[in-house]
């Protein structure tokens, strides 16, 4: 007797059935909403616009002695409602519940008006300028500063620079040093002509987003989808899937000055790590982050490797460096079990101890 | 690259229908003997080579990150991959006299130079694929007979994933790639630039506004627009500062830090102030 699904008829006769189901399901979740959290704008620059988060009412209620402001600053190159996906996927709704003021910025998307906003102006006027209206609404004399991915490079920077700004910075899944030998991305960019790439204008949020797949496109644009088919076909599962893919292909364009200059700098020339950069006419030191420093990062992260993040430790200026590494890749930074669980209880102590 | 958003709106079903398509032949292509039969993982390696070569050449024709870019770049022919080197670029319809023999020269010799950096990246597909077939029966050849499950066929699904995408590591980590890759996109770059200098005399030759022109009305906007917002800042900085005393030592400290700023910028942009804090 032939066990169940031996027959090769069968099992294909068995995946078409769970494959018009799954496509089925996905019709379904398409429009699946991303972001949860309620913000409102509170200050703009440009294309950029800085949200605060509005407190939730039970959190008010069991707070405790207040925590200086905490500004979120995401990367260019994506959407930072990532942090605030949904209701169990969010790193913001649990910062929230642990009674932080939370701010995020949102850059917008630069159109040909932009293309030659650079990350002088970035980093001085619309980072700058979103801290000071922070610093303004608070009364305080400093913030608490979270830089995501590329976002925490600039986070570094404008902590350099403005040291009496910003109390504590928290780093996550920031590259410092770009030249580790298992940077595959680095690789590629090694020999692009960066003024090419500014003269030829902004670029098309998707052209990253295929650089990004391109690292390893089986997994990324085969074998996720195909997994959906051995899947219990639960909604809930499907709708978590759908929103994720919403925010991972809907990327801003970037100003095409400030994307050549960050892989010049960074990519290219590496100057973090050889102290090279300036910005505004001031030299960047990563020695003048004095700020207590907080490092997150992934151990298994295709696109930043753990490397390039812990590169930090060695060159940082401050006394009160602490790291932590989670054992998950760059999307589980923000979604998996570790992001929901370990990530933000993380976050709170360390900025509690920290006040 | 198939992706959700290809078309004009979100539609994650297609981009799982052309996977769970290309899944379903695969596991034709592994043939997936019945129970009892013995399995010919050696003849596999040829063809699956040749499907994942193709698939390779389709979804990343222009090179990895130029793929997807490609059709979406602003004016970036789309679609190398199925006319290498006769994309949007030419000679524009507009006349002769508005294209210069030369410019359509330099086209012609970027268009020519992409064709060849074109069959370069199709030999490292070739390379990959056989890599990834050949990691793939090595690895199949002592595991027995499997009954055609859908858990079976997950697992030879998984294997064939692994080794495809070891295969693409050792290759696309090579320095002779990563140039190969660098030269696509800026070969790329220079005939997007090339296009829009073409573009630029036209535009010009009809007494229209070029690119250039626009771009400096942009930035004498953004100037006007800074220096209005620093205007009407000021008046309400000073209307705050005289408010209290705290706030006036607060004002001192700022006005200190923009003093110090400002020595720090650079001509032509404005020193950055605080906004009130009231």
């Amino acid at each position: 007797m032939k066990p169940p699904g031996a027959d090769p008829g069968a099992m294909f006769a068995d995946l078409a059935v769970r494959a018009a189901e799954t496509v089925s399901r996905l019709r379904q979740a398409r429009d699946v909403q991303v972001g949860c959290s309620a913000k409102r704008p509170v200050w703009s620059c440009g294309k950029t616009t800085l949200y605060q988060y509005l407190p939730l009412a039970e959190a008010a209620r069991k707070r405790g002695p207040a925590l200086k402001p905490l500004l979120i600053c995401f990367a260019l190159v994506n959407r930072p409602y990532i942090l605030d996906l949904q209701p169990d996927r969010s790193l913001v709704r649990r910062l929230l519940e642990a009674g932080l003021s939370v701010y995020i910025i949102d850059w917008g998307d630069p159109d040909e008006s932009d293309r030659r906003t650079d990350l002088e102006e970035y980093i001085e006027r619309h980072l700058g300028g979103s801290v000071h209206h922070i610093l303004g609404s608070h009364g305080g004399e400093a913030l608490n500063l979270l830089g995501v991915c590329q976002g925490g490079v600039l986070s570094l920077i404008y902590s350099a620079l403005h040291p009496d700004e910003i109390a504590n910075l928290i780093t996550f899944t920031t590259p410092v040093d770009f030249h580790t030998p298992d940077n595959l991305l680095s690789k590629w960019v090694r020999h692009l002509d960066t003024h090419l790439l500014e003269s030829a204008g902004n670029v098309p949020g998707e052209m990253l987003n295929a650089l990004f797949l391109a690292l390893m496109p089986f997994r990324l644009t085969q074998q996720k989808y195909v997994r959906l088919l051995a899947g219990g076909g639960d909604q809930g599962a499907i709708e978590d899937f759908v929103r994720m893919e919403k925010w991972i292909f809907d990327s801003p364009p970037q100003a095409a000055a400030a994307l050549a200059q960050f892989v010049r700098w960074f990519y290219q020339e590496n100057r973090l790590i050889h102290g090279t950069l300036e910005i505004a006419g001031r030299k960047v030191k990563l020695g003048d982050v004095r700020q207590p420093v907080l490092n997150l990062y992934s151990l298994e992260d295709h696109i930043i490797p753990a490397a390039a993040c812990a590169a930090l430790k060695g060159h940082v200026g401050s006394r009160d460096y602490s790291e932590a590494a989670f054992a998950t890749g760059h999307i589980g930074m923000y979604v998996s079990r570790v992001a929901r669980e370990e990530i933000p209880a993380r976050i709170v102590a360390w900025l509690k101890a920290h006040r | 690259m198939e992706n959700p958003f290809s078309g004009t709106a979100f539609r994650p079903e297609a981009a799982f229908a052309g996977a769970a398509e290309r899944f379903f032949e695969l596991l034709k292509t592994f043939g997936m003997p019945a129970v009892g039969q013995a399995p010919d993982w050696a003849s596999l390696a040829a063809p699956l080579a040749g499907q994942f070569e193709q698939w390779l050449r389709m979804s990343q024709s222009a090179g990895p990150w130029l793929a997807a870019g490609a059709s979406t770049w602003p004016g970036m022919p789309g679609g190398f991959a199925a006319a290498p080197g006769v994309g949007s670029f030419g000679a524009l319809p507009l006349g002769p006299a508005a294209v210069q023999g030369n410019d359509a020269q330099r086209t012609f010799e970027l268009l020519g130079r992409l064709a060849q950096l074109q069959a370069q990246l199709a030999a490292h597909w070739s390379e990959i694929a056989s890599a990834a077939a050949r990691r793939f029966v090595a690895r199949l050849g002592a595991a027995g007979g499997t009954v055609p499950t859908l858990e079976n066929a997950m697992k030879l699904y998984e294997l064939w994933v692994n080794c495809a995408e070891e295969a693409y590591a050792a290759t696309v980590h090579k320095e002779d790639f990563a140039r190969l890759q660098a030269e696509l996109a800026n070969t790329s770059a220079a005939l997007l630039v090339e296009q829009r200098r073409h573009t630029e005399a036209l535009v010009r030759a009809f007494g229209l506004p070029t690119r250039n022109e626009i771009d400096a009305l942009y930035a004498q906007l953004k100037e006007l627009r800074s220096q209005l917002a620093e205007l009407t800042r000021a008046p309400r900085s000073a209307g705050a500062a005289a408010g209290g005393e705290a706030a006036a030592r607060r004002d001192t400290g700022a006005a200190r830090k923009r003093a110090r700023r400002g020595a720090a910028q650079p001509s032509g942009k404005a020193p950055r102030a605080r906004r009130p804090r009231a």
